[in-house]
């Protein structure tokens, strides 16, 4: 339960989706979807972010900071998912290295 | 998305936008601080943006509360105050007595705007970069 804890708590951040009052409903999710969704969130980012830079190349944005807002997003969200998922790595692998 | 770090990056995003916008608006008055005619007849007019507070109304707002989500531009304001008259017999555009009405410019007060408006970006700029190292400083917290 302790590793759920943090998964929520942490990619809750990312799209705002989860307030605390409905972290007690989603305990059960297991990990892997919500790192898969996580990381399909950043990846979105990532891709609007190209999208803009793309556009912003070819004439169609004329407003620098919109493209480069885009990518300080994409950005702060790939570092999250890194930060939260190396987190819950090492924390497996605290528990692998438990004496029995 | 709101009320997040994201939530913060895109209202000062829309300062950044209003106020590039702001001085799309003074390079019209100074590119057009001479000129004497214009579609609608007469000397070019001062032009002034309005700033209106952006209120988001989506279906979650509206459930909640509305929230105040940045800045936006609605709309822009011609300022009315009578032409300049200069007494210029030469100009195609002088009236019967030799007086130009020129634009209602000032090029002194257009350049006070503009540097009024690179600060205002600027101060939109440190929001954001303030609210970037607190989410930085904030992931730190895992590296501890």
């Amino acid at each position: 339960m302790g590793i759920d804890k943090v998964g929520n708590t942490g990619l809750g951040g990312i799209g705002g989706l989860d307030n605390l009052n409905s972290n007690k409903k989603k305990m059960n999710v297991d990990f892997s979807k919500i790192l898969s969704k996580a990381v399909e969130q950043v990846n979105e980012l990532q891709h609007e972010a190209s999208k803009m830079q793309e556009d912003f190349a070819a004439g169609k944005i004329d407003n620098v900071h919109e493209v480069l807002i885009a990518a300080e997003k994409a950005d702060i969200s790939l570092r999250l998912t890194t930060e939260i998922r190396n987190k819950i790595v090492e924390a497996y692998k605290e528990i692998m290295r438990m004496q029995i | 998305m709101n009320s997040n770090f994201f939530g913060i990056m895109d209202i000062s995003g829309s300062g950044l936008t209003a106020e590039r916008f702001r001085m799309d608006i003074i390079a019209d008055n100074i590119a057009n601080a001479e000129t004497t005619r214009t579609p609608e007849g007469g000397p070019y007019k001062r032009k002034v943006p309005i700033f209106a507070e952006r209120v988001e109304n989506s279906i979650a707002n509206y459930l909640s509360e509305a929230k105040a989500a940045g800045v936006r531009v609605i709309g822009i304001h011609e300022d009315n105050s009578p032409p300049r008259l200069v007494y210029d017999p030469t100009n195609p555009d002088a009236d019967a007595n030799g007086y130009v009405k020129m634009p209602n410019v000032n090029v002194v007060r257009e350049m006070v705007d503009m540097i009024s408006a690179q600060r205002a970006y600027e101060a939109n700029i440190s929001v954001i970069s303030s609210a970037r190292s607190m989410v930085r400083s904030a992931l730190d917290i895992g590296r501890a």
